[in-house]
């Protein structure tokens, strides 16, 4: 089992084990593209599927669309065909360019509110877990706004609104800041106990440094991870107020808006409601996949929690 | 104990009056004239100025909160604009539908749930746990509404099973009743089933690592056993705050259900209050549901520090 006995020559009656590189051959050099779909499936299907609608709304003018809001009372609720892959509505539209047109509005304002929410939850958050006479006021209104059902506040907001992307996003904003102010303000009061906080303040940095350089960056990862959560929550949200009719005006096309309009038929017409609908899935489905994937990443200690 | 219970009670005011606070202004974030936005684009000059007299604004803002807010400890949610009835009567005629789909959609959830987060615990890493969890996925990903229609479609227009839309009043007899509910109740619940089921097998996942339970399968415990008597009552507090928790997405979820199967309830009254811009109906709509929740959830608190010696303020 020494180096010397090793260095022996082998007596002839042994077998003689064979080369190394034999046994175990040289790692093929995998991709680093395969690589990380191998170590975060997760991330790689939800980013490829949510890049995927991504390009889809971006290009939807390219993509064989035809204007999605043409009125065209002639072909009024036809069933899918070459001529209108995915049929056309009550009034002749076509959904096929609705649905792709529709995943702007959803992409839209789940991208946005997610952004905004975590800003605002973040300032929030951190002042909250700073300062404790802001503290206590703070929470006590966050608990009040959590306390309020999302979609019925929202549902709330935007019957105070005339319908608009951006009453929308808004709307769905202020339900969702509650729940990451909450979130950030409880890593920033277990990050306050940390010694390297300690030392900071010994050392005389003042209150916002700290906060900038020791604080916000070790919120960042639960943050990223709450973000793409939101996103799939606000892109629920938004269908649903356009399906209820508190959300986008009519006019727009989006995937609720779709929906709401093919509710009145959709005992004949069923892949009215069913085409958007499975856009729609299939969309927060990647987005949620991506949070799943991005959080076991992050971090590996929140994959045991829900 | 008593201590906790009543400061836990007390803590309720403050979030109430948040929460009171809120729906009174909802009225007065909007910009521009209250009167007019409740009154429409075609309301005349007239209409204004009496809906404008019929909210008092013209005094102070934290005077007419206060004399509502007094108004509402009484019972008292003001009148529809609509319909000219007072709001509790027309909460109280469409309450029934609404509650029997959230007790029948709980009920459905908790029965379901918890044995599938505790197979999937149990059985962790093998192919019933990943097909658990992957309904879990799914159940936080397809929206209320579209798992609806698809059950519709399925078990009432093509296998035609059970009714597609429609609520019979439980006063006509236990089966048409839960037969209006099932699939609307189903389809509430997904989210809810994903939620409970999740946060059972993580809970489970922490208490079957405990010593206790290698010591109660030493002692030769059979595994349902070990699983329902020992893990689940340890795990239950976790579980049951998620319950409570999860409530929000019963009452958000209930507004878009009913309007699928067109059941008469709560949700359509919101619905139709937010075309009609019906504002007093909303507030006390969003009011009522705020105060079910908040009430839930300290039910739930309050219930774990009576029933599990461990938990003590």
């Amino acid at each position: 089992m020494n180096a010397p006995a090793l260095a022996a020559p082998a007596p002839q009656d042994l077998a003689v084990a064979p080369d190394l590189p034999d046994i175990f051959p040289a790692a093929k050099p995998r991709g680093r593209v395969w690589g990380f779909v191998r170590r975060h499936p997760a991330i790689a299907v939800g980013g490829a599927l949510v890049l995927l609608m991504l390009l889809m709304a971006l290009l939807a003018p390219y993509l064989w669309t035809v204007d999605p809001t043409t009125l065209a009372t002639h072909r009024r609720t036809r069933e899918p065909s070459a001529a209108y892959w995915f049929g056309t509505d009550m009034l002749g539209r076509d959904i096929y360019s609705r649905v792709l047109f529709g995943a702007r509005v959803s992409l839209i304002v789940g991208f946005s509110v997610a952004l905004l929410a975590s800003l605002a939850g973040l300032v929030i958050g951190i002042v909250s877990g700073f300062i404790r006479w802001a503290d206590a006021v703070i929470m006590r209104i966050m608990d009040g706004l959590m306390s309020i059902p999302p979609i019925l506040l929202a549902v709330a907001l935007m019957a105070l609104t005339r319908g608009s992307v951006g009453n929308v996003i808004l709307a769905i904003t202020i339900a969702e800041v509650p729940r990451v102010a909450r979130l950030v303000r409880g890593v920033v009061l277990s990050l306050r106990e940390q010694p390297y906080v300690d030392a900071a303040v010994a050392a005389g940095t003042r209150t916002p440094m700290i906060m900038l350089r020791h604080i916000l960056p070790n919120t960042l990862a639960p943050l990223t991870v709450q973000a793409t959560y939101i996103c799939a929550s606000a892109m629920i949200i938004e269908a649903i107020l356009s399906f209820i009719g508190a959300g986008v005006p009519p006019t727009v096309p989006s995937w609720g808006n779709i929906m709401a309009e093919g509710r009145a038929l959709w005992q004949v017409k069923p892949y009215i409601v069913f085409i958007p609908a499975v856009f729609l899935s299939v969309t927060v489905l990647a987005v949620n996949l991506l949070g799943d994937g991005l959080r076991d990443a992050l971090d590996p200690r929140m994959a045991k929690e829900v | 104990m008593l201590g906790y219970i009543v400061r836990r009670i007390l803590a309720t005011i403050p979030v109430m009056g948040v929460v009171a606070l809120f729906v009174f202004s909802l009225l007065y974030i909007a910009p521009g004239d209250p009167a007019a936005v409740i009154a429409g684009d075609q309301a005349t000059p007239a209409d204004v100025e009496r809906i404008r007299q019929s909210l008092g604004l013209d005094r102070p803002f934290l005077v007419r909160f206060g004399e509502w807010f007094f108004r509402i400890l009484q019972g008292d949610m003001g009148t529809s604009i609509f319909t000219n009835l007072p709001v509790w009567t027309m909460i109280r005629q469409r309450i029934e539908p609404t509650l029997s789909l959230m007790i029948v959609t709980l009920i459905l959830a908790i029965v379901v749930a918890v044995p599938m987060g505790v197979v999937a615990a149990w059985k962790a890493g093998s192919w019933i746990d990943r097909l658990i969890m992957a309904f879990a996925v799914f159940g936080f990903s397809v929206p209320v509404f579209v798992v609806a229609y698809i059950l519709a479609y399925v078990f009432a227009l093509e296998l035609e099973w059970l009714p597609v839309q429609g609520y019979t009043p439980l006063s006509e007899g236990l089966w048409p009743w839960l037969e209006n509910l099932i699939l609307p109740a189903i389809a509430l619940g997904c989210v809810y089933i994903a939620l409970i089921a999740r946060i059972t097998r993580a809970t489970m996942l922490e208490v079957l690592s405990q010593d206790y339970i290698k010591t109660a399968r030493a002692k030769g415990m059979g595994q349902s056993g070990i699983l329902f008597i020992h893990a689940l009552k340890n795990a239950a507090v976790p579980i049951v705050t998620v319950i409570g928790i999860g409530i929000a997405f019963l009452i958000g979820g209930a507004i878009v259900t009913e309007s699928v199967f067109v059941i008469p309830g709560l949700g359509r009254l919101t619905i139709d209050a937010i075309l009609r811009r019906d504002y007093p109906v909303i507030q006390g709509v969003v009011l009522l549901f705020s105060f079910v929740y908040v009430f839930v959830n300290l039910a739930v608190d309050v219930l774990y520090t009576l029933i599990d010696p461990r938990i003590r303020y």
